[in-house]
């Protein structure tokens, strides 16, 4: 696939019906992401992050407001914007293989060809060795990871991830963000991740979009000009989160 | 999941940007109304192919001869009469079998000992169905009320037991550890902790108990019984008087249906807490 | 003390002491004469006819009839289930046709079915694989169904995202997700099969099956011979009962231990 990737967002309006009575989820809510771009979103629960997400990757429709992917309207889901939910959801009837595998299955991709691309990113996030286990036999971190090569084997433009690591422990969370930027640098695929840690957002993204919640708005979109890796315990680092989790204080004291 | 997943309305794939709201009163009726369908244009066949007799009256008797032939067992007593009969030798080969059962469950539950020694001679003769055992039971007791009763007792017990055992021994680890570092007793864990929690899993078993037990009463009416419904049934197939039959097919039916939704609703009642579990 | 005692036997020997007591009672009954029913007969005659029954072939005649029975009939009902639930739970528009017939329906306890089957087929056959097709087809039909139902919207969320049309959904992702509980339907089909084929040959006795050699030792008050028709009851449906769970954890092998789907 040709390296686009470049995602506008215009005036995004979304609300839901509950009871009769609309609630609006986001309001006008404007965001570029450029390819190869990696744009983290914070946010505190309840501010329509994931929704923007699964607006982007399609899952959800109406909406009012411009949304493009290169230029072309987002009226569902495409093979070209990868999804990786916060549970890995993997085929537990699969295997590890089967299950990288089933994604290639409306890829046009000849069945000659699937199993050197189903290999080479079983390898890409480090699971050789894996192919014939059974879901219910890896653990969280491994399945995360098996879900991540599940979403890239396609060789998306954008790589969408919803809270990919909340469910892991500080541990592998981190080392799974650091193979997610490696990835990320060696594939030139443009990220857009959600997260509700603040120190994952600032180590992994070129910029941070922080969300306020009722309606969801973006409140702030901080410039991050570190490179990479990133040192977590820095100064420029530390000043940066502080600066974040001032906006999010703020919003928490609101609230 | 996500917080976000969970608390955010309208994530659901069927929305499309809306959560259903509660569907309007017509919509009820409206769903009462297709059900009605298919047991309509059934009725309505029915009633046709009795009319114009496209299948011989002996196979397929008229809707009204089977509705006349239930009045008038209700009218000559008869049906009540069989259906009381039915319905005490259910009831007390239930209640005898649940108990046995019960017991059963729970020293089964309670005792790993208990369990070695009985469990498998109750798997071996729970491979059997009542069916099975009614013509052992028959030479030994003879087409008396014990007959019944026995295999009632049987049919009930075993669902009561098994389902019994498995709602002691399935009661999570982590709550019996709670009230130890508590310092239950004994006797205060067993009220407090085992049994609530095993309700549920005991109710259900009570359930099927229930179920079974009516299944195995009609059976052996069928085949060994000179009053209930089941005699009754058979009694107009002997006479090849189907009305009789689907009358008969009819309040079995119903009975067991009304002693299934009622044992239901109980249930729904006592397990509200257990909705999150699962 | 007496719990003591309980406790010194060893593990693997403690489920066989209950049958081996009831062996002994019934010894003793006879030995002492502790009935004079004409009916009880002594293990040793159990032996001896069952043995008589196998070499001579009735036994093994009988076996063959039943499971001939039992498996066609298994295999119209659970068919039939497995369509009837399939579509139930693909399809609202079915469900809120049927459904509440069918729910009704198969309230009615299975046994009273016998009656009318029997008028409607007669006694012989096809009478008799009638209602064993009906006994597996409502728990097929009721497992299948909510099996369907059952599916997880996160996995079809993924499927959604991976682009799958309707067809590949069904196939790779409804089907396979819902393989628990359609094999727990099977499972419970098979049960109530066997236990519909006794049934039905007790009810119907025209043909040989086991339910006849049961009728046959209840008519001329032969003992042995019920108790041995009893046993072989309880090992056939063990038999399938084992076979039926060694198929189970053969395909659901993918399941291993947990709960969590996901």
């Amino acid at each position: 696939m040709s390296r686009g990737g470049h995602i506008r967002i215009e005036h995004l309006n979304k609300q839901f019906v509950v009871d009769g009575a609309p609630l609006p989820v986001l309001r006008e809510l404007s965001l570029e992401v450029a390819p190869g771009e990696f744009v983290a979103i914070v946010g505190a629960s309840g501010c329509g992050k994931s929704t923007l997400l699964r607006l982007v990757a399609g899952l959800e429709r109406e909406h009012d407001g411009t949304l493009q992917h290169d230029g072309a309207p987002i009226t569902g889901t495409s093979l070209a914007r990868g999804l990786v939910f916060q549970e890995h959801r993997l085929f537990p009837w699969l295997t590890v293989e089967a299950n990288v595998r089933s994604a290639l299955l409306n890829s046009g991709v000849p069945r000659s060809e699937q199993a050197k691309l189903v290999q080479r990113h079983i390898d890409l996030v480090g699971l050789q060795g894996f192919e014939k286990a059974w879901p219910h036999q890896l653990s969280g971190g491994m399945a995360q990871r098996v879900a991540i090569a599940r979403a890239l084997v396609n060789r998306p433009q954008v790589l969408l991830l919803d809270e990919p690591f909340g469910a892991l422990d500080a541990m592998t969370r981190a080392r799974l963000q650091q193979e997610l930027q490696h990835i990320w640098r060696s594939e030139g695929i443009t990220m857009i991740l959600v997260t509700h840690d603040v120190d994952e957002a600032l180590f992994l993204g070129d910029r941070v979009v922080v969300m306020e919640p009722r309606p969801g708005r973006i409140r702030r979109v901080l410039h991050v000009d570190l490179h990479h890796p990133r040192d977590r315990v820095s100064a420029v680092f530390t000043d940066l989160k502080q600066e974040v989790l001032a906006e999010l204080g703020e919003l928490a004291e609101a609230a | 999941m996500s917080a976000i997943a969970s608390t955010a309305p309208g994530d659901a794939p069927a929305a499309q940007g809306t959560v259903a709201a509660a569907p309007p009163r017509w919509h009820a009726l409206a769903r009462g109304g297709v059900a009605l369908i298919v047991p309509a244009l059934v009725g309505l066949l029915w009633w046709l192919s009795a009319e114009h007799e496209w299948i011989a009256p002996q196979v397929l008797p008229h809707p009204l001869e089977v509705w006349r032939a239930l009045q008038e067992a209700v009218v000559s007593g008869a049906l009540w009469d069989n259906l009381l009969i039915s319905a005490w030798r259910a009831l007390g080969g239930f209640v005898l079998g649940a108990g046995i059962g019960l017991l059963l469950g729970v020293s089964m539950g309670l005792s790993p000992t208990a369990k070695d020694y009985l469990h498998p001679t109750f798997k071996a003769f729970a491979q059997v169905p009542v069916i099975g055992w009614l013509p052992l039971l028959m030479l030994l007791v003879g087409i008396d009320e014990a007959l019944k009763i026995i295999l009632v007792a049987k049919a009930a017990a075993v669902p009561v037991a098994l389902n019994t055992l498995k709602g002691i021994e399935g009661v999570p680890t982590r709550w019996v550890e709670v009230a130890r570092i508590f310092g239950y007793s004994r006797a205060q864990l067993l009220r407090h902790v085992v049994f609530p929690a095993a309700l549920g899993p005991i109710w259900t078993g009570v359930r099927y108990g229930l179920t079974h037990a009516w299944l195995a009463l009609v059976v052996v009416e069928l085949l060994a019984s000179s009053e209930g419904l089941g005699f009754m049934i058979v009694y107009g197939r002997q006479l090849f008087q189907l009305d009789v039959v689907l009358a008969g097919v009819v309040v079995v039916g119903i009975v067991g249906y009304a002693l299934d939704r009622g044992l239901a609703a109980i249930e729904a009642r006592l397990g509200r807490w257990r909705r999150e579990a699962f | 003390m007496l719990a003591r005692a309980f406790q010194a036997v060893p593990r693997p020997v403690r489920g066989w002491v209950l049958p081996v007591l009831l062996l002994l009672l019934w010894w003793a009954a006879l030995r002492w004469q502790w009935t004079t029913s004409p009916l009880l007969v002594s293990p040793l005659q159990v032996w001896d006819k069952a043995l008589s029954l196998l070499s001579g072939g009735e036994a093994w005649a009988a076996l063959g009839a039943s499971l001939r029975r039992d498996l066609i009939g298994l295999f119209i009902g659970a068919s039939a289930g497995l369509l009837f639930g399939a579509t139930l739970g693909l399809s609202r528009w079915s469900e809120r046709l049927f459904g509440p017939s069918f729910h009704t329906l198969k309230q009615i306890s299975l046994f009273a079915w016998l009656p009318l089957i029997s008028l409607w087929f007669g006694l012989g056959d096809p009478a008799k694989i009638a209602f064993i097709a009906l006994a597996s087809f409502f728990p097929v039909v009721l497992n299948t169904f909510e099996g369907i139902r059952a599916t997880p919207p996160e996995l079809v969320e993924v499927a959604r995202v991976l682009r799958f049309s309707r067809a590949q959904l069904l196939t790779r992702v409804v089907l396979p997700a819902a393989a628990p509980a359609i094999f727990t339907g099977l499972h419970l089909g098979l049960i109530y099969a066997w236990l519909a084929t006794l049934g039905a040959e007790y009810l119907m006795v025209a043909g040989p099956g086991i339910g006849g050699l049961l009728v046959d030792g209840r008519d001329h008050f032969w003992m042995d011979q019920v108790l041995f028709g009893v046993i072989l009851v309880g090992a056939v449906g063990m038999a399938l009962n084992t076979l039926a769970a060694i198929i189970e954890r053969r395909a659901l092998a993918w399941r291993g231990r947990s709960a969590g789907l996901f």
